[in-house]
């Protein structure tokens, strides 16, 4: 059986290489767009937050921002490198966003409740930046997290396919 | 509107900014000029090497020890040192990095160093700048 002609053999893809610098932009302009809004609008902004983490809806609003950055800057790399997605890293930025948006969630019911435990005064205003705290501390994490631990992983495999080779 | 109009945070930034950023790159000049040399360095020669993720790093530092002196809930307050620790950890590992490939002759990119370097410490500067007005806020409602 003769070898495949190098002109009908396909192209090797290589796989998506993530680098921080690539998410750091877009993590610190989330991060502006929301130091904007707290210093342009200091009194309705963290309302809106507060209502919706009063009413249940912001881990939904937080899970959904957090997955849809996630996503597009991963396929916005792709397309950048002209590279192909891997298993591994879409189940990590399908499964790390929500475990670090979840686990934030705990930790603010975990604040809220010692805030009303201590009797501090002033606790609702008190209440009301610690769920704004969270929340900005839980968006930034739930993007920049899991691209971080892709990053590590990437490294590691490489590390040993290297030290194999 | 009287609320916005606290601009302590933005002063603290700025601070940083020239003597993290500016006053190196003047010293630089200074040095050029006290010497002779025809040395005129752009801020992204100087920090070609990654430095500016050093100056990122130093920058997270403070915030932490602010942070950690801030009446939040102690939740709260290891969430954020946690999260700040790891961007300025990771903004400081691109200048390691780079120092580790030029000492041991690896081939470095310089380009790349100084673009990783820069989006890192826009980022760290990015969210100090907002755990800065949270904290200022905080420190307002705890002193009602």
């Amino acid at each position: 059986m003769s070898a495949p002609a190098p002109a009908l053999a396909k192209p090797e893809r290589r796989t998506v290489a993530v680098r921080l610098a690539d998410v750091a932009v877009t993590v610190a302009y989330l991060s502006l767009v929301f130091g904007l809004l707290l210093v342009f609008f200091p009194v309705s902004f963290p309302r809106i937050i507060v209502h919706s983490w009063q009413s249940g809806n912001l881990i939904v609003a937080m899970l959904v921002i957090a997955l849809t950055l996630d996503a597009y800057l991963y396929f916005r790399i792709a397309y950048l490198l002209s590279a192909r997605p891997t298993a591994l890293a879409a189940a990590c930025l399908g499964s790390l966003p929500i475990i670090v948006v979840g686990g934030c969630s705990i930790l603010l019911q975990s604040a809220v409740a010692q805030t009303l435990a201590v009797d501090l005064p002033n606790p609702q205003a008190r209440i009301g930046e610690e769920v704004l705290a969270h929340t900005y501390l839980g968006l930034v994490s739930g993007v920049f997290l899991p691209f971080l631990v892709i990053r590590l992983l990437q490294q590691f495999r490489a590390t040993n396919s290297a030290r194999q080779s | 509107m009287a609320e916005w109009m606290s601009v302590k945070w933005l002063l603290w930034i700025s601070l940083y900014l020239v003597l993290g950023v500016f006053v190196p790159w003047a010293t630089a000049l200074a040095w050029a000029h006290q010497h002779g040399s025809d040395l005129r360095p752009r801020p992204r020669q100087l920090f070609q090497r990654g430095e500016l993720g050093l100056v990122g790093l130093v920058l997270v530092i403070s915030v932490i020890w602010n942070l950690l002196q801030s009446q939040y809930m102690p939740q709260t307050r290891a969430l954020g040192a946690v999260l700040l620790a790891v961007i300025g950890t990771m903004a400081g590992a691109v200048w390691i990095e780079t120092y580790c490939r030029h000492s041991t002759g690896m081939a470095s990119n310089d380009e790349r160093a100084w673009r990783d370097s820069r989006n890192l410490a826009f980022l760290v500067f990015s969210v100090v700048v907002v755990v800065e007005i949270l904290l200022d806020r905080f420190a307002k409602v705890a002193a009602l």
